[in-house]
């Protein structure tokens, strides 16, 4: 399970990386605005992205859209970790096919809890 | 002067004028007729002087931005600055708690001489003690961001003081909102009720 985090703030990099790693997910890397994270993706094999929605260049919500618009990323599990909180930001993350929402601040159980959600969905519809 | 020149005195103008002309008096009947031109562009001169006296006035007055908005750019300067030091104490306290964590990875494998035990446990001790020093950021940012709040506040009542309310809707319309503050925004929703809309969306 190789996963994409994408944030651009080190620091929430380094932490989700942590949490991450804690719960034995190792392989990880990392990308500073959906711009670079989409230019990664289309080179190297990903299975899971965590992406913040704030982001200089390209948005967490406008990567999202371009997943899901790529023929051979469109089916990628894309968690959402972002301070945006609106309901009509959470619809729109939704209707653009995320398949978790957490919001900043977050516990670790929090992330825990919504990637056992996502895996369990998934392995339902495998 | 328009609404004034009244029908007898234009009558009379015309009947002079036209005496005048008839007399052959050229002079007469010129002063006539410049009598009457006079009237009808006095009122568009007055006109003309005053829209300018106006808009004298209005440049003249013209508000002129308070000084306290100069101290904005120390403001940035500052919290630029905020930034800075809650992203090296973050990166500080993440260097030492991944420490702890090998630390800890070690003694949980066993096996190792009671000396380099005893030395682990030390350093999982002071990297715990500098961890909570570092936190120490916080006196410093927080008395940072007062000052910064104290520029702002003082900028908004200049602002104020001139009658430039400033616009209340629209705030961050066309941004994305951040941080949810509480108090402030009331827009935000919980985990619990982002996860409610979600499962309520079939997610």
């Amino acid at each position: 399970m190789r996963i994409l985090i994408v944030d651009d703030f080190s620091t929430m990099r380094r932490i989700v990386k942590n949490l991450l790693g804690d719960l034995g997910f190792t392989n990880t890397a990392e990308a500073e605005d959906g711009h670079a994270a989409l230019a990664l993706l289309q080179s190297q094999p990903f299975d899971f992205v965590v992406t913040d929605w704030n982001m200089p260049v390209m948005t967490g919500i406008d990567l999202l859209k371009a997943i899901r618009a790529d023929a051979r990323l469109k089916t990628l599990p894309v968690l959402m970790v972002t301070a945006e909180a609106k309901r009509e930001q959470i619809i729109e993350a939704a209707q653009a096919g995320v398949n978790g929402y957490i919001i900043k601040p977050f516990t670790a159980q929090t992330l825990q809890e919504k990637l056992g959600k996502i895996f369990e969905r998934l392995a339902a519809s495998a | 002067m328009a609404v004034t020149m009244d029908k007898a005195w234009l009558v009379q103008r015309l009947q002079e004028a036209l005496h005048a002309l008839e007399a052959g008096d050229e002079a007469g009947w010129r002063r006539e007729i410049d009598a009457l031109a006079a009237a009808r562009t006095q009122p568009m001169m007055a006109g003309l002087s005053r829209l300018a006296r106006e808009l004298g006035q209005a440049l003249g007055e013209l508000p002129t931005l308070p000084s306290e908005a100069g101290e904005l750019d120390d403001a940035c300067a500052r919290l630029d600055h905020v930034v800075e030091m809650t992203e090296q104490a973050s990166h500080r306290t993440l260097d030492l708690a991944d420490e702890c964590s090998a630390l800890a990875a070690r003694l949980r494998e066993g096996g190792l001489p009671a000396i380099e035990q005893e030395q682990a446990l030390d350093r999982i001790r002071h990297n715990l003690t500098e961890i909570a020093l570092t936190q120490s950021y916080q006196d410093l940012t927080g008395q940072i961001i007062r000052r910064v709040v104290g520029i702002v506040r003082r900028v908004h009542e200049g602002f104020g003081a001139l009658g430039l309310p400033p616009e209340t809707h629209g705030r961050n319309a066309q941004g994305l909102a951040g941080p949810a503050v509480k108090g402030v925004d009331h827009h935000a929703v919980s985990q619990l009720d982002a996860d409610d809309l979600l499962s309520g969306l079939g997610l």
